[in-house]
């Protein structure tokens, strides 16, 4: 589907439009030191209960969030890693394969949305 | 007189009729009373074995029902019905009966007392299915189905190899638990672990899956893979092996997810991990894993079809479900996208949704069980989830920068099927309850301690945390139009090309071994030619001289014979 020639956000659904303020400038920044807020909170949840775990590890305050940020950030490295292993043309395999090939128009309904 | 019936028969029955209804509303609304009778058919059916026909002197039993079996098959209605409900535009005749025939012959399985009976509906699921892929009618389609069609067949082959092997040793064909050791159950094991996608034996489900129609990859989803994860959990529960392909399968997938392009292809990649935790908890084998696996499979099977639901509809809408092409379609499809992120919170196992309530069952076992690098293998494969299935996929199809694209809202019939499930995600995730009223063994397993939600919010958030800073810093990988090579790529270019070399040195060698026998025979003949041709020396004397010649040899001999005897 190609760029959208008149669009015009004002006609967008009700929905989409409240939505839209995740687009606006300074937005991603506030989502993102909400998160690192809710995290710090959470850190501290850890003294606020009496811990259950089976191994040593689940004992060290913030464990579970200090193994996800770390472990994490290693999946995205090594994946990149891996990427540059594996990354091979759409074509490699020959034009005669599902990646090349655009899906049929007969299975599908394009339709904008002010059509 | 329904409960008289097999339920697998009530499917196939239903394919007959389709073709005397006429192709449209009447068709569709069909197709969705069909898993509903089924569905209240398994709900009403009693425990024990009904249905037992003769078959060349064996006994097959076409309906054992148990708690196990029963959870398996009611999730299986319930997923012919979402699909067909989200297929309801669908006029493909194919389509309409393979998605039948499919469903039926999983549930078949699924009740499968017996290894022969089992061996039916196995290559029965094989068959159906494959329609799904080749009705996008394409090339490639065609070529992907073949490869999926060789493997799942093959996959039937062994087991009925397997079966075989196991009835001469034991002298039954029943179903029931088994231990590895004999060739026949290895058979077996191999035979479902091709269908359950163990490492290196999983490609096809990465393969084949994206190459469906927009509805057939909703039901492909469903059935196949946990038919297999059935089948490991009723034969072979707490084989420790289990666990260590397991964690290995909810490992590696994860990194592949994350590079992929096509979303239906990543969540083919997430598919294969998240059988990976059902796979441990069928390895664990105590009754409260296998009551976890069994509850994943079921919450599975919802969130994982709202998940290709939810990428579907934006296929069926804009034509592509690759990352690098999509971005920023919440503005014109608001509903579709938070049900996405509903499927996204789900399998992510956000506390709430239904993901947390049974995945907790299986990692709770594994650390109770003592197996500390497994249980870590889990933890950091949840955050794994989260990167591909909870993030990549909402983030990148419906924000993410804006592609431009202005797509309509999912038709409605769609967005009801999504808006079920979600319900249900959520509705299992709040209230586990009946579902795990619904578990083989009994459960007492509390989700939601003080314990269980902080730690399961901390590794969720700051995981989200880490994708924040990725992203700010630019270290996230970016969505690329390429390609990843995996095991496929041995059969579709390793193999092949060994295959060439392989018959270019053979040819090479058969025409220089011919080259030389002409050579040496050519040799001969032109020797004789030349000593006794019409030009040869021997010519020269040819007509009278050697005829007298050899008369006196033969004389001679003669003479000698007659003297010596």
């Amino acid at each position: 589907m190609d760029k959208h020639p008149n669009d015009n956000p004002d006609t967008y659904p009700r929905l989409g439009r409240m939505m839209m303020w995740v687009d606006k400038p300074g937005s991603a920044n506030k989502i993102f030191w909400a998160l690192a807020i809710f995290c710090g909170l959470l850190f501290l949840a850890d003294f606020a209960y009496e811990k259950h775990g089976h191994f040593d590890v689940e004992y060290i305050p913030g464990f579970y969030g200090i193994y996800g940020f770390v472990m994490f950030t290693a999946l995205i490295l090594l994946a990149k890693g891996l990427r540059v292993l594996i990354k091979r043309p759409e074509d490699y395999y020959g034009d005669k394969a599902v990646d090349r090939e655009d899906y049929p128009e007969a299975e599908l309904d394009k339709v904008n949305y002010d059509d | 007189m329904i409960d008289q019936i097999p339920t697998a028969f009530l499917f196939f029955a239903a394919a007959l009729v389709l073709f005397a209804l006429p192709n449209g509303k009447i068709r569709a609304a069909f197709l969705l009373l069909v898993p509903v009778l089924a569905a209240y058919q398994i709900w009403m059916l009693e425990a024990g074995v009904h249905s037992q026909v003769g078959f060349f002197g064996f006994t097959l039993d076409l309906m054992r029902v148990d708690k196990l079996s029963r959870v398996f098959a009611l999730i299986f209605a319930i997923a012919a019905f979402l699909s067909n409900l989200y297929a309801w535009h669908v006029r493909d005749t194919v389509q309409q009966v393979a998605a039948l025939l499919y469903a039926g012959s999983a549930i078949g399985a699924v009740f499968a007392g017996d290894l022969i009976t089992l061996f039916f509906y196995w290559e029965g699921t094989a068959i159906a299915s494959v329609f799904l892929i080749w009705a996008r009618r394409t090339e490639g389609a065609y070529n992907t189905g073949m490869r999926y069609l060789v493997i799942q067949i093959g996959s039937g082959v062994v087991l009925l190899a397997g079966a075989a092997l196991v009835y001469r040793e034991t002298g039954t064909i029943a179903f029931e638990a088994m231990t590895l050791g004999s060739v026949g159950t290895w058979l077996i094991f191999l035979s479902f672990g091709v269908k359950a996608a163990f490492p290196l034996l999983h490609n096809w489900l990465q393969d084949s899956y994206p190459a469906a129609t927009v509805t057939g990859t909703v039901i492909l989803s469903a059935f196949t893979t946990k038919l297999a994860i059935y089948a490991l959990a009723r034969g072979f529960a707490g084989t420790e092996i289990l666990i260590y392909i397991g964690a290995i399968m909810t490992l590696f997938p994860i990194f592949f997810a994350e590079i992929e392009n096509d979303l239906r292809r990543v969540l083919a990649y997430s598919l294969n991990n998240q059988l990976g935790f059902m796979v441990v908890g069928i390895g664990i084998g105590t009754e409260m894993a296998l009551n976890g696996t069994a509850a994943h499979a079921f919450a599975h099977i919802l969130y994982k079809s709202l998940l290709f639901m939810s990428v579907g509809a934006v296929l069926y809408r804009t034509g592509t479900s690759k990352a690098s092409e999509l971005g920023g379609l919440y503005r014109t499809m608001p509903l579709t996208a938070i049900l996405c992120l509903v499927g996204a919170a789900s399998i992510s196992a956000f506390p709430l949704f239904s993901g947390f309530v049974t995945k907790s069952l299986i990692i709770d076992q594994t650390a109770g069980a003592h197996y500390q690098i497994i249980w870590a293998i889990l933890v950091f494969a949840s955050a794994g989830v989260l990167s591909h299935s909870g993030i990549k996929i909402p983030f990148f199809t419906f924000f993410a920068h804006d592609s431009g694209m202005r797509p309509k809202e999912a038709p409605i019939h769609m967005l009801l099927a999504m808006g079920i499930i979600a319900f249900l995600c959520i509705g299992i995730g709040v209230y586990p309850d009946p579902l795990y009223a619904l578990l083989p063994y009994e459960v007492e397993f509390h989700p939601y301690t003080a314990g269980h939600v902080i730690t399961q919010l901390q590794l969720l958030a700051f995981a989200l945390l880490a994708f924040g800073v990725l992203m700010r810093t630019g270290i996230h990988p970016p969505e690329i139009r390429a390609i990843n090579l995996d095991v496929d790529w041995s059969y579709r270019r390793l193999f092949p090309a060994l295959l060439s070399r392989i018959s270019a040195v053979v040819l090479f060698v058969w025409q220089s071994v011919t080259r030389f026998g002409h050579r040496h025979k050519n040799n001969i003949i032109d020797r004789l030619y030349h000593s006794h041709g019409p030009e040869g020396r021997m010519a020269q004397v040819w007509p009278t001289g050697s005829m007298v010649l050899w008369i006196a040899i033969l004389l001679g001999v003669t003479l000698i014979v007659n003297f010596m005897s």
